[in-house]
């Protein structure tokens, strides 16, 4: 505790009242018979008595009634309709505020998006008619399709030979897709 | 009798702008100080002073006392003066305009033949050394020098905890010492 260095940590703390009797009698007794940390001491008193003198000479110039008059003025001047909602928003709108949004922000949108899967009854935007997939089954150019339609939970299968894939050329039929 | 900061405040909720102006009398030479202490310049300092009571005015009726009143204010001035800050280093002219201000003050005091040189030149140096911490711990540091405020008062106006005060004041303490050990 007595270490030049630990009670240069506590030294601010000590200026400040801000440290227990104990720790602030340790403090005291050390400074006062140490000459370094006593210099250390005597920098902070300067340095703060040295900001404190020059803020409050600046202050003591202030004359109060033009202050005021123009803090009055300020009061009475009429303010565009904007102006309360600008300050509301200036006021709300703090960094903190803004840190936690972001990832709360995340999280509802994953949330939403996976609505899906955890209610599978649940859909955004109304229920979706006819859901399609293509798959193909073999290097012959053989697919499989499954139509299934939401309403009357009716699944179709359609295995039927993709023209593509036997012919390169012929890419105006393979567009037009199997007949479902 | 004089009246507390709590009933002039109940006061102005009522609608006397009389209380009102007791409080700015009150307080207006302190929240320019912390307001100086951070922007170290006279014009915007006062200017920023004058917003702060005016906003306060305008607030007044939220205030329910949940803390004292000069914690209140010095809150709103702080937060004023903090974002003035980040304007400034937007937009660096402004900055530099800024800095100029601070000189030409120092420059004015300098003619006063009763200034020591030693202290002149000291307080040249402890403006630029302020200038070089961020908003935050220029915050803490004016805030304990000005009005000796405790830890506790200093975090509620900040809104951080003393923990974050304490750490922010022995950071900003020893910058200044470093920077000013010429000096000192």
């Amino acid at each position: 505790m007595n270490d030049c260095a630990d009670i240069q940590e506590l030294l601010g703390r000590w200026l400040d009242g801000e440290l227990g009797p104990s720790e602030s009698q340790a403090v005291r007794s050390h400074v006062d018979s140490c000459h370094e940390c006593g210099e250390v001491r005597r920098r902070l008193g300067k340095l703060q008595l040295t900001l404190h003198s020059e803020l409050a000479n600046e202050a003591a110039r202030i004359e109060f009634m033009p202050f005021w008059r123009e803090v009055q003025r300020r009061i009475n001047l009429k303010r565009p309709w904007y102006a309360d909602l600008i300050d509301l928003v200036r006021d709300q709108v703090t960094a903190p505020r803004i840190a936690w949004s972001v990832p709360i922000a995340i999280v509802l949108v994953l949330a939403a998006l996976s609505l899906d899967f955890y209610l599978p009854g649940w859909r955004f935007g109304g229920p979706r008619n006819n859901f399609a997939s293509v798959v193909s089954i073999d290097a012959y150019g053989r697919d499989v399709a499954l139509l299934r339609e939401d309403e009357t939970k009716t699944t179709v299968i359609w295995l039927y030979q993709n023209q593509e894939g036997d012919n390169e050329a012929g890419e105006e039929n393979s567009n037009s897709g199997p007949a479902f | 009798m004089e009246l507390s900061d709590w009933e002039l405040v109940k006061k102005c909720q009522a609608g006397e702008v009389n209380a009102f102006q007791e409080l700015v009398s009150r307080y207006h030479q302190k929240v320019f100080m912390v307001i100086l202490g951070l922007l170290r310049n006279r014009e915007d300092a006062l200017e920023v002073a004058q917003e702060t009571f005016f906003r306060a005015y305008r607030k007044i009726n939220g205030f329910q006392g949940g803390s004292s009143f000069y914690t209140w204010i010095y809150r709103i001035a702080v937060n004023i003066s903090i974002d003035r800050q980040r304007h400034q280093k937007r937009n660096p002219l402004d900055f530099r305009e800024s800095m100029d201000g601070v000189l030409e003050a120092q420059n004015e005091v300098a003619k006063d033949p009763f200034v020591d040189v030693h202290d002149r030149e000291l307080r040249e140096q402890l403006t630029k050394a302020i200038n070089d911490l961020t908003p935050e711990h220029k915050a803490v540091i004016v805030l304990r020098t000005i009005e000796g405020l405790s830890y506790k008062d200093i975090g509620e106006i900040l809104g951080c905890s003393e923990g974050t005060v304490m750490s922010r004041l022995h950071y900003a303490r020893k910058k200044l010492q470093d920077k000013l050990s010429d000096f000192l």
